[in-house]
């Protein structure tokens, strides 16, 4: 039985900027996800994703709302909800000088990982995303595909039960945008609650159970892909995902 | 705070600053090579420009005129002498040259040039000499010396000649006045002798306690803004804020790490910097200052290093906050420049002469400190104002160590986004947020300028206080930030019961900020110089209206307006009653620059404070405060009201409860 572990409601954020005054980069969103899902929020680039996931983990103060993760509240139990969070996006880099396994070492310690297993821990990462070869290697000599691997190894060396990816195949090629998928939906066999945002559509089609989509910072659509197509009456997601957000049907 | 995950974190900021090796070399390995270079070429450049100056051969020129024949003999005999000078005591007039003095200083004659400027441009010519003609009978001409100051040689001549004239005069007014029927000999002529008690410790103290705390400072900034600029801003250019940031390390513990890694480099770089300088200067390769020795009593040795301390930690969270402020690397780099300069100013304040740790310096944080460690070493301090001196810079490291878990906390440092809903707003928003960075500002000045007006009080200082600055700038801020008058002021008129507590209030008022100074006296005793000069403001010889008018009246509006007015307005917004009282009343005490007046001072803040917040009104603030001062003056002398008079617990009590009544008449009616 999947429970809900990650809890969204009224969630809204607005930046206050010289040249464009006060910005809703996002409004009253209200979403929940659970154990053992994927959940996508799709959306064009400055929609409000980023937005709302670095509210999730604590970097921003919602303006309004609550989000709890785990049943822990973002705003007053902030080390709580990190605790049991991963979070993953092309802004969150390694440092150049560690090698992967001093990184796992110093992510597993500083996230309070038990420490008479966090060698343990360290070794089992290294072994399953096939970084032995390199452990001692530093992250600056990595290639990217490396990199991302060791970048994924520290998002879930903790152990979180909720792991959040921002838009995580940015930058990356085919074949290594692939892996990661795949590595991201092996999490999700094992029981995590993942929340995935992306622009791209096929990846959202691939991986996600349910998915959000989002437009200037509100939701428009949420559910799985056969309710989202049922609902709109398009196949493809990328016509449902124009469906929503200009409220027009692109013409066939 | 969880030590495992702050180690975890100082590790990982060590490591990465040892695998920079570029860093290290520059850093830390070149200084250590630099600085004692740079001293060692700097003395042997001195030695050796000395000795080519002093092995050279000037060439002089004597005018062509009538009076040069009399001028020759005197020549001849200042010539005889040259080089003497500075070596064979203080007075030169010993001629008889210092066989260790090395070779003699030679003088060359040559034929005065046409163009005399020409000549000394290009060398041909070092000094020149014109006699004017003697004007009275017996007298001797006069010497006229022409040089280039700005050319090593021409200067040097000038110099070496100048002297030689002048102890030649010297010997002749001797002999003259010998010659005239002087029987003693001038220089037996009020002699003087210097007789001088300070122990070996007590004069290397003050040499050491004046140069230390800038030295200390300027090593811990050097060392520690290795690892600053990478901590935060380097942090952020390299993306590994965010990974930080969304882990599950608290801000604090972040704020902690990095504090610690700045520290132990600084002190690391600091220990092989001193230690690298020591062993040079015992190797004799590079001079030790004179009069300075370099060994510290162990006791001495650790009292410093505890004293030491809250300085350390204040400079490293400055510069964690500087970088936490910049965007990036080099915008760091850039605002280290000036964190350097005040804190290397303020450092510098021990030079000064006259400064003690029993004045306004000990509200300045590492000033103060720096002053202490003075103190220290000469073995003149005491304890009580050491422990203030010690809390105000741990109070201020402990702020500014807040400041930067503040800034870990801002958005500003993930997302784009550069303003904030008060930003945008500007105006009365905003205020709360400036009204500490305001009142620093005035504060600085007011201190700035008791530091230089030699303490003490009188009638026209008080009103170019209240008026100009505290006026002026309370004008400033409602005008800059548009604040609502009536609100900003508390322009409403308060219960009418609030006058009668005024009443009470103010005399129960006056015997507990008595009591209060009686309290710090026991720590600081007050002395009489101090007292004789408040005896002297407020007795001063004006007529009584004048002094009520400057002394009570003035203080009542002005120190109001700026203090429980604008002050509380700015202050209000952002904390909880407790502190706000605490902080708005001791703010108060600490203007009141003069270190004796402020305990009773910032009680009497707290008390007008309080009754602003239970009025609702700024009116019966100013009546009390006008109250107040009027009260301690018709004593007409401060020993009088208290001091010289022992009042006993039960006065104390009664005026407590007093206050407390006043307090109570002083409430609003609630608005049902």
């Amino acid at each position: 039985m999947s429970t809900i572990q990650v809890e969204v409601q009224g969630l809204s954020k607005n930046f206050f900027d010289q040249a464009r005054g006060e910005v809703n980069a996002v409004s009253e969103v209200d979403f929940v996800c659970r154990s053992g899902e994927i959940f996508g929020l799709l959306g064009a680039n400055g929609a409000g994703k980023t937005t709302t996931l670095r509210m999730i983990s604590t970097v921003l103060q919602p303006s309004d709302g609550t989000a709890r993760v785990l049943g822990h509240d973002v705003v007053r139990e902030p080390v709580e909800v990190r605790r049991n969070l991963g979070f993953y996006s092309a802004s969150t880099a390694l440092y150049p000088r560690l090698t992967a396994r001093e990184t796992l070492t110093l992510f597993a310690r500083v996230n309070k990982y038990p420490a008479e297993s966090t060698k343990d821990r360290v070794e089992e990462m290294i072994e399953r995303f096939g970084l032995s070869e390199y452990a001692g290697a530093r992250i600056e000599k990595l290639s990217t595909g490396m990199k991302q691997k060791v970048s994924i190894a520290r998002t879930v060396v903790h152990d979180p039960p909720v792991l959040i990816f921002d838009e995580p195949t940015v930058g990356l090629d085919v074949l290594n945008a692939l892996d990661l998928q795949k590595g991201i939906q092996e999490l999700r066999d094992e029981g995590k609650t993942i929340l995935f945002s992306t622009h791209i559509m096929s990846e959202a089609e691939r991986l996600c159970d349910r998915i959000a989509i989002i437009d200037k910072g509100r939701i428009r659509a949420c559910d799985g892909l056969e309710g989202l197509r049922a609902a709109t009456s398009h196949h493809y997601l990328e016509d449902i995902f124009v469906h929503y957000v200009t409220g027009n049907d692109t013409p066939a | 705070m969880n030590p495992r995950t702050v180690s975890a974190l100082v590790t990982n900021d060590l490591r990465q600053l040892a695998r920079n090796p570029r860093l290290l070399v520059f850093a830390v390995a070149l200084p250590l090579v630099m600085w004692p270079l740079m001293w060692y070429l700097t003395s042997l450049t001195t030695e050796r420009r000395q000795e080519r100056l002093e092995s050279r051969t000037y060439l002089y020129a004597v005018a062509e005129n009538p009076a040069s024949a009399d001028g020759a003999t005197w020549l001849d005999r200042a010539l005889a002498r040259v080089g003497d000078d500075g070596r064979n005591g203080d007075d030169g007039r010993n001629g008889d040259a210092d066989p260790e003095a090395g070779p003699a200083v030679l003088f060359e004659r040559v034929a005065p040039p046409d163009d005399l400027p020409a000549a000394l441009d290009d060398g041909r010519l070092h000094v020149h000499l014109a006699w004017e003609p003697v004007t009275e009978d017996g007298g001797a001409p006069r010497a006229v010396l022409t040089y280039r100051a700005d050319l090593d040689a021409s200067g040097t001549a000038e110099g070496y000649l100048r002297r030689a004239l002048r102890s030649t005069r010297v010997e002749v007014r001797e002999q003259r006045l010998a010659a005239a029927g002087f029987e003693a000999d001038p220089a037996d002529l009020l002699p003087v002798e210097r007789i001088e008690t300070a122990s070996e410790e007590q004069t290397s103290g003050l040499l050491l306690g004046r140069i230390l705390t800038a030295i200390i400072v300027l090593m811990m900034l050097t060392g520690g803004s290795i690892v600053a600029t990478d901590a935060l801003a380097g942090e952020k250019e390299r993306g590994t804020l965010e990974t930080l940031l969304t882990t599950a390390a608290r801000r604090i513990e972040i704020v902690t790490a990095k504090n610690l890694s700045i520290l132990s480099v600084a002190l690391i770089t600091s220990i092989l910097n001193i230690a690298n300088i020591v062993l040079w200067m015992q190797l004799d390769v590079i001079p030790a200052p004179e009069g300075l020795k370099l060994v510290i009593p162990v006791g001495t040795g650790l009292l410093l290093l505890f004293l030491y301390a809250p300085a350390a930690v204040l400079l490293s969270s400055a510069l964690l906050l500087v970088s936490g402020r910049s965007k990036t690397y080099k915008e760091a780099q850039l605002l280290f420049a000036p964190v350097m300069l005040g804190a290397l100013a303020i450092a510098a304040i021990p030079v000064l002469p006259g400064i003690a740790l029993r004045s306004a310096i000990v509200v300045v944080p590492i000033a103060n400190l720096g002053v202490a460690a003075r103190e220290i070493l000469t073995g003149t301090y005491d304890w009580p104002l050491l422990a203030a001196a010690w809390t105000v810079t741990a109070g201020a490291a402990a702020l500014l160590a807040r400041a930067s878990v503040r800034t870990l906390s801002a958005e500003k440092l993930i997302t784009a986004s550069d303003t904030d809903a008060a930003d945008l707003a500007g105006g009365p928003a905003l205020f709360p947020r400036r009204v500490a960075g305001w009142f620093a500002v005035l504060w600085a000045l007011l201190l700035v300028w008791q530091l230089n007006s030699g303490g003490g009080i009188d009638g026209r200082l008080l009103i170019t206080i209240n008026l100009s600055i505290l006026g002026a700038a309370a004008w400033l801020m409602i005008a800059r930030y548009r604040l609502p008058l009536r609100e900003t002021l508390s322009l409403k008129p308060p219960p009418a019961a609030a006058w009668l507590g005024v009443l009470i209030a103010a005399p129960a008022g006056l015997v507990l900020a008595n009591g209060v100074v009686r309290l710090a006296s026991l720590a600081m005793p007050i002395p009489e110089e101090w007292l004789e000069a408040m005896a002297d403001a407020f007795g001063a010889d004006l007529p009584l209206w004048q002094m009520l008018f400057f002394f009570a009246v003035l203080p009542g509006i002005f120190e109001e307006i700026a203090f429980r007015g604008v002050l509380l307005h700015g202050l209000r917004a952002r904390l909880n009653p407790v502190p706000l009282v605490l902080i708005a009343g001791i703010a108060f005490g600490f203007f009141h620059v003069d270190l004796f007046r402020i305990p009773p001072t910032s009680l009497l803040g707290v008390f007008l404070v309080i009754a602003v917040l239970r009025t609702g009104s700024i009116y019966p603030a100013m009546a009390w405060h006008a109250l107040h001062n009027a009260l301690a003056l018709s004593g007409a002398r401060i020993e009088q009201i208290g001091l010289t008079e022992e009042p006993t617990w039960w006065h104390y009590a009664l005026a407590l409860a007093a206050i407390l009544l006043a307090f109570r008449l002083m409430s609003r009616p609630k608005v049902s």
